[in-house]
C-alpha cells in the first residue's frame, strides 16, 4: 500500500485534512502542537487503498522538540511514496518556508492550500497556477474544514507518487549555492540518501547532521573557515535562513493578491485580541470566563436570579409552593419535566441536563432493573450483590456523565475556538517567575480532560526539567475523573452541612483553584530545588479565532462518552463486584449481612490504615464506618471514578441500618426516590461524623495523589527515566498528604494557618539562602569519613 | 456442584458473570502487557505513542 504523509506548520489543519480523509475523529484543537505524534488512516477513494500518515507540526527540518524529530525522521527514513505539504493559505510566506526544505528532498510533493475559503472570505486571492510553475510541484487549493478539492489533491498526489522527484534548492544562485553543491557532491559520491537535504543542513551546521556525516564535515569546516558574510558573519544557519525569505518574498510571495493595499491589516482576532490578551485585563477575564463555565454546569441558580429575587424582596417559588408537589412527589409526570428545570431557582443548562439524565433517564431504568431483581425471588444476597453492588456503583458513576460532558464541551469550545493559545499567552508572564513558560499551560489545561493525552502533549516542550515539572502536576488539574468526587461531596457539604445553603458550583470552583495553587507551588518548589534550569523562552504562533466547529465538539464529547462509558463497564464494574465481596466476607470467609459489614475482609484491612490518615481528617477520628473513606481512597488510585462507586456501594449497603432522621440534611424521602444513590452516599458520609475540613481535605487528597493506573503508565514512558518516575510517584504521595494535612488542620484550628505559614516561610527562606549560595549542605559522604 | 449448595439458576449465572467480568477485566489486561500494549492505549482515541498500536 502506498503512504502519503502530511507535513505542515503547527495548526495548518493538518488533522482536520487527516480526519476528513480517512474518517477518524483524531483530537483536533485551534492551537500549535496538538499532534504530538504520528498516526496512520486509510485513504479509499484513489485508484487504490493508500495509507496517510498525520505528521505532528513543524516549522522547519531543523528540529529543536521531540515531536519535530518525529516528523523529520519519519519523511528521511521512512520514505513516504508522497509528502503532502499543507500549507496555511492565510500565512502563504511562513508557511512556505518549511516547504523550501521538503523541496530539497528526493520525495514526490503535492502542496495543499489550506483554508482557501479563508483567504476567499477575506477577498484575497492566491494564483495558484503561477505558484505551481514557481515550486516546479503541483498545487491544488483545498479546505480541509469543508473538504473542498480533496480528491484532487488526493489524485494529484497518487500521480506523483508513481514519478521519481529529485530534491532541488531555492539557494543554488546565494552565496552558499557553490558550498551546498561541492557537500551534495561529496555525499552523493558516499551514496547518501537526500543528497541535497543533508548537504544543506550540514552547511547550517545541523546537530544531527553533524553526528551522522562526520567524515565531511571537515570539508565543510574548511570553507566555511575562509567565509564572511557582512550582515550575518559566519552565522550559517542565518544565512540560509535569510537566503529562503528572501526567495519566498521575490518569487513565490507575488503570487497572493490583498485585497486591502495595507500590508498589515487589523483583523477581526487581532481586536478581539486586544481586550482578551489585554496585560492587565487578561488573567482577570480567564478567572471569570472560568467561574462561568462552572456556574453554567453546576450552578443550581442560574445567574443567580433566585438570589437577585430574594434581595428584592420577591423571592421565586417553589414548585411545593405552587402546589405542585404533594408529599415530596411532583403531582404529574409534566410537573417532573418541570423540576429539571426549576424549583425555586432556574437550573443552569448543566444541572438541567444532568436532572433530564438522572431523573427521567438512568435513574428511571436503574429504578425499574432495581424493582425486577427485587421481584425475581432471588436470595436476599443476590438482590444485595446487584442492586446495591451493581446497579448502585455503575449508576453512581454513570450518573455524573452530564456534568462532565458539559464541562468539556466548553472547554473544548475554548480550544476549538482559539482562546486556549490566548490563555498560555497571557499566563506566560506569571508561569515564567514560577519557572515554566507559558507553553507548559496548555498540557495542563488538556488535564481537565485526562491526564494521559495531557501527559503525553508535554512533548511539545523542549526542556526536559520542564518537561518532567509538568507531568508531575498535571493531575492536579482535576480530570473528568475527580469531577463525581468532586461533586458528590460538595453535594454532601450543602445538604449535610449548610442544610442546602450554598452553591456547589462555587465549592466546585474553588476545589479547581485549589488544584492549579498546588501546582504552582509545585512548580515553583521544584524549579528551585531539584529541577532548577532556565526557562525556555515561549514563541507560539496565536492562531486566528473561529466559530467551534460542531464537528469537532461532537467528536471530542463522543469519545469523552466512549472511554467514560467503556471504563464503567470493565475497570469500574470489575472492582464494585470485587468492593462489594470483600465487604460481606468476614477474614473466616463466613458470609456477612449488609448491617455488619464492619466485620468484613476489607473492613479489617482499611482499619489496619485508618491510622495513617488521621492527620487528614479522614482516618482514626471518625466513627462506624469511617473506613469507606480509606477503601474509597485506596480504590480511587486504580480508577478515580471507583472513589464514588464505592461510597455508593457501600452506601446502599450501608443506609438500611443507618438512622436517617437523625442525620439531618438528608431525608428518608430523598433516598427512597434517588434512585442513582447519591443520598445514600451523602446520608454515609453524615453517618461517619466526618467534619467540613476532613471532606475537603479528603478531596484534596483524591485530587493531587497518584492520579490512576493509565496516568502511572503514561508518566512512566513519558519521563524515561526509572529514577524520575520513582521520585514522581513519591511526589504525589507527599504532596497529596501534605495538601490534605494543610486543608485539615487549618479548617479545624484556624490558628494552625500560622504554624503552617512559619513552617512555608522558613522552608521558602532557607531555599532562597542555599541558592544564593549562602549556605551550603555538605556532602553526605565527606561527613561519614569525618565521623 | 453450586446447585448442591442451594442455589437457584438465577444466583448461579450472577456467579458466573461476575467471575467473568473480574477474571475478564484481569486477564484483558494481562493480555495487553504480554502484547506490548500499555496502561494508556484505552485512554484516548489517538492511538498510543509508547507501543505505536493504534486504537484505530
Amino acid at each position: 500500500m502506498k503512504r502519503f504523509a502530511l507535513a505542515g506548520n503547527p495548526n495548518c489543519g493538518k488533522t482536520t485534512l487527516f480526519n476528513s480523509l480517512t474518517g477518524s475523529t483524531a483530537h483536533v484543537g485551534n492551537w500549535p502542537g496538538v499532534t504530538v505524534d504520528k498516526r496512520d488512516g486509510v485513504y479509499k477513494k484513489c485508484a487504490e487503498p493508500v495509507a496517510i500518515v498525520d505528521l505532528p507540526g513543524i516549522y522547519s527540518l531543523s528540529p529543536y522538540t521531540p515531536e519535530e524529530v518525529i516528523a523529520r525522521n519519519y519523511i528521511l527514513d521512512e520514505k513516504p511514496d508522497c509528502v503532502i505539504n499543507i500549507v496555511d493559505a492565510t500565512n502563504l510566506e511562513r508557511n512556505l518556508y518549511l516547504t523550501t526544505q521538503l523541496l530539497e528532498m528526493d520525495v514526490p510533493i503535492v502542496i495543499a492550500l489550506n483554508m482557501m475559503d479563508a483567504v476567499e472570505r477575506q477577498g484575497d486571492k492566491i494564483d495558484g497556477k503561477e505558484l505551481e510553475r514557481r515550486l516546479g510541484v503541483p498545487v491544488v487549493k483545498i479546505s480541509a474544514l469543508k473538504e473542498t478539492g480533496l480528491q484532487e489533491l488526493m489524485d494529484k498526489a497518487f500521480n506523483e507518487s508513481n514519478k521519481t522527484r529529485r530534491g532541488s534548492t531555492v539557494l543554488k544562485d546565494t552565496k552558499l549555492g557553490h558550498l551546498i553543491g561541492d557537500v551534495k557532491i561529496a555525499l552523493a559520491g558516499q551514496n547518501v540518501d537526500n543528497p541535497l537535504f543533508h548537504a544543506i543542513k550540514l552547511v547550517e551546521g545541523d546537530e544531527i547532521e553533524v553526528a551522522m556525516h562526520k567524515e565531511t564535515v571537515n570539508m565543510v569546516e574548511e570553507f566555511k573557515a575562509t567565509f564572511n558574510d557582512d550582515i550575518f558573519g559566519t552565522d550559517f544557519e542565518a544565512l540560509v535562513a535569510d537566503g529562503r525569505y528572501k526567495y519566498i518574498s521575490k518569487y513565490f510571495a507575488p503570487v497572493l493578491t490583498r485585497k486591502s493595499k495595507e500590508k498589515f491589516q487589523t483583523t477581526r482576532s487581532d481586536k478581539a485580541d486586544k481586550v482578551l490578551t489585554n496585560r492587565w485585563a487578561g488573567i482577570p477575564i480567564f478567572l471569570v470566563i472560568l467561574f462561568l463555565i462552572f456556574h453554567l454546569t453546576f450552578s443550581e441558580n442560574f445567574l443567580f436570579v433566585s438570589t437577585f429575587a430574594d434581595w428584592a424582596g420577591r423571592p421565586l417559588p417553589t414548585l411545593e409552593d405552587l402546589g405542585l408537589v404533594a408529599e415530596g412527589e411532583p403531582i404529574n409526570y409534566g410537573v417532573r419535566w418541570l423540576a429539571t428545570i426549576y424549583d425555586g431557582a432556574i437550573f443552569s443548562p448543566g444541572v438541567i441536563v444532568n436532572n433530564i439524565w438522572n431523573d427521567m433517564l438512568v435513574g428511571e431504568l436503574f429504578g425499574w432493573i432495581g424493582g425486577l431483581v427485587e421481584g425475581s425471588g432471588m436470595a436476599p444476597w443476590a438482590v444485595g450483590l446487584i442492586n446495591n453492588g451493581i446497579i448502585e456503583g455503575l449508576g453512581a458513576v454513570l450518573s455524573f456523565l452530564p456534568p462532565i460532558l458539559t464541562l468539556f464541551l466548553f472547554f473544548s469550545i475554548l480550544e476549538d475556538s482559539g482562546y486556549m493559545a490566548r490563555i498560555a499567552f497571557i499566563l506566560d508572564r506569571m508561569f515564567r517567575r514560577f519557572g515554566l513558560s507559558g507553553r507548559s499551560f496548555l498540557p495542563m489545561i488538556m488535564g481537565f480532560g485526562c491526564s494521559v493525552p495531557a501527559m503525553i502533549n508535554t512533548r511539545t516542550l523542549a526542556d526536559e526539567k520542564e518537561r518532567t515539572a509538568t507531568v508531575r502536576v498535571i493531575p492536579f488539574f482535576s480530570c473528568g475523573a475527580k469531577l463525581p468526587i468532586l461533586t458528590a461531596v460538595a453535594g454532601a457539604i450543602i445538604v449535610q452541612f449548610a442544610k442546602g445553603n450554598g452553591n456547589a458550583d462555587l465549592i466546585t470552583y474553588a476545589m479547581y483553584l485549589l488544584g492549579i495553587v498546588v501546582a504552582i507551588v509545585s512548580v515553583l518548589l521544584m524549579r528551585s530545588t531539584t529541577l532548577k534550569g532556565e526557562t525556555p523562552p515561549f514563541i507560539m504562533e496565536l492562531p486566528a479565532y473561529h466559530a467551534p466547529q460542531f464537528k469537532n465538539l461532537m467528536a471530542h464529547l463522543w469519545d469523552k462518552t466512549k472511554h467514560f462509558v467503556k471504563k464503567a463497564f470493565t475497570i469500574i464494574l470489575a472492582s464494585t463486584i470485587v468492593i462489594w465481596v470483600l465487604t460481606h466476607f468476614a477474614f473466616d470467609w463466613t458470609f456477612l449481612q449488609d448491617e455488619a459489614i464492619n466485620d468484613s475482609i476489607l473492613a479489617g484491612l482499611c482499619k489496619l490504615l485508618q491510622p495513617l490518615f488521621t492527620p487528614l481528617g479522614f482516618g482514626s477520628q471518625l466513627g462506624a464506618y469511617g473506613w469507606v473513606f480509606v477503601l474509597a481512597a485506596v480504590a480511587g488510585l486504580i480508577a478515580k471514578e471507583n472513589v464514588i462507586s464505592t461510597f455508593a456501594t457501600l452506601g446502599a449497603c450501608i443506609i438500611a441500618v443507618l438512622d436517617v432522621g437523625s442525620l439531618g440534611g438528608i431525608t428518608a424521602e430523598a433516598i427512597a426516590t434517588d434512585d442513582t444513590g447519591i443520598s445514600s452516599v451523602i446520608a454515609m458520609i453524615a453517618a461517619t461524623g466526618i467534619t467540613v475540613p476532613g471532606l475537603i481535605s479528603f478531596i484534596a487528597f483524591n485530587m493531587t495523589t497518584i492520579p490512576c493506573f493509565a496516568a502511572v503508565g503514561t508518566a512512566k514512558s513519558e519521563l524515561g527515566n526509572k529514577k524520575r518516575f520513582n521520585w514522581t510517584l513519591v511526589f504525589w504521595l507527599v504532596a497529596s498528604y501534605l495538601v490534605g494535612a494543610i486543608v485539615y488542620t487549618i479548617g479545624s484550628w484556624w490558628w494552625t494557618l500560622f504554624i503552617w505559614l512559619a513552617v512555608i516561610g522558613a522552608v521558602t527562606t532557607l531555599i532562597v539562602l542555599y541558592n544564593k549560595g549562602k549556605i551550603k549542605l555538605k556532602p553526605l559522604k565527606k561527613m561519614s569519613k569525618r565521623s | 456442584m453450586l446447585f448442591c449448595l442451594g442455589l437457584g439458576v438465577g444466583e448461579i449465572i450472577l456467579i458466573v458473570a461476575c467471575v467473568a467480568i473480574v477474571v475478564g477485566v484481569i486477564v484483558g489486561v494481562i493480555v495487553r502487557k504480554l502484547k506490548g500494549k500499555c496502561a494508556c492505549c484505552d485512554e484516548c482515541s489517538e492511538g498510543c505513542p509508547h507501543c505505536k498500536k493504534n486504537a484505530k
